[in-house]
């Protein structure tokens, strides 16, 4: 499992990445992010929207009310152009420190 | 099916200073929790195992409240900062700089009443170009998402900052010369803040309307 405090840093880019594919509202984003890693990367509540509020108001996404399946109000998240600008280098900015992590630590894929 | 939405009320708490996001934010985590808690569920997880793991889910109530709390006041003083002061700023120096190049190169001011201390002096040239620079402060502000008082606060701070300027030094004149007879200082205080405030202040603002027309107009195009 990974700890709380490496997975912070990389939900920025998690969330991005998931809402690539279209808006989805804040326990879809979670949902597809622990899918995706098959469940190595979990968010809590306190973790998921302080962030999904600071990312909004620096205009990479854009949240909006609407009717979810139930029928209940939910809010979702798109990708605004900001944000899909930033995925590019935040993944390049990755993929150094993996890069330099494996050098470093001699970390390798499992 | 437990109430989530008490739930969160209950766990995080009063939102201080951003009371107005409060219901919404407490809507949208509850709305999480509940989701989460009916997938659970719906895997066939018992109702106490579901709730508490759904809790578990929720993390620590207190990060989240400061977490989100942060986050919504940061947001508010970005907005702040691009609607009201970026383009009050920007009003602010254009129309000074535009008054003290007139009076450099010679312009001069319109005066009623021309001779008495209590007469309106009035910088014609400048106040025709007023509109046009509370075009350009509404134009920064709108840009920023902004509406209603907001745009026009930021296009009329030069005749506000004028306003208050005046509400400040004028009491103090009155205290400090005891000479000129109390009449002559109201009517005075009244000729400047028409020449300086009230009529800047409109050729402001109406560049304010004007902006906002041609831009429904071109929307509606």
């Amino acid at each position: 499992m990974i700890r709380t405090e490496l997975k912070r840093g990389t939900a920025e880019l998690a969330i991005l990445s998931v809402l690539e594919a279209g808006p989805l509202h804040g326990y879809e984003i979670g949902r597809r992010i622990e899918q995706q890693s098959d469940g190595a990367l979990q968010y809590t509540l306190a973790a998921l929207y302080p962030l999904l509020y600071r990312m909004e108001n620096r205009r990479w996404l854009l949240g909006e009310w609407g009717k979810g399946q139930n029928g209940k109000r939910r809010r979702s998240y798109r990708l605004l152009p900001r944000g899909r600008k930033m995925l590019k280098p935040m993944r390049a900015e990755w993929a150094d420190l993996f890069q330099a992590l494996r050098r470093v630590a001699k970390v390798t894929h499992a | 099916m437990p109430d989530w939405r008490a739930h969160v009320r209950d766990h995080l708490g009063s939102l201080r200073h951003v009371r107005a996001e409060e219901e919404e934010v407490v809507c949208e985590l509850a709305g999480h929790l509940e989701e989460c808690y009916a997938a659970l569920r719906a895997k066939g997880m018992p109702e106490e195992e579901a709730f508490s793991e759904t809790c578990a889910r929720a993390g620590n109530w207190e990060e989240l409240r400061s977490g989100i709390v942060s986050a919504i006041e940061e947001g508010t003083m970005n907005d702040r900062v691009k609607q009201i002061w970026v383009p009050g700023l920007v009003t602010l120096l254009s129309s000074y700089v535009v008054l003290t190049l007139f009076q450099r190169i010679g312009v001069r001011p319109m005066v009623l009443h021309p001779g008495e201390p209590r007469g309106v002096v009035l910088y014609l040239p400048w106040l025709f170009l007023l509109p046009l620079i509370g075009a350009v402060g509404a134009y920064l502000s709108r840009r920023a998402l902004a509406d209603g008082w907001r745009v026009y606060l930021a296009a009329s701070l030069p005749a506000l900052a004028l306003g208050a300027f005046f509400l400040l030094l004028f009491p103090l004149a009155f205290a400090l010369d005891r000479q000129v007879p109390l009449h002559i200082k109201g009517t005075a205080l009244v000729a400047m803040t028409v020449g300086w405030v009230a009529l800047p202040g409109i050729a402001l603002c109406l560049g304010v309307a004007l902006q906002g027309l041609s831009k429904r107009r071109t929307a509606s195009r």
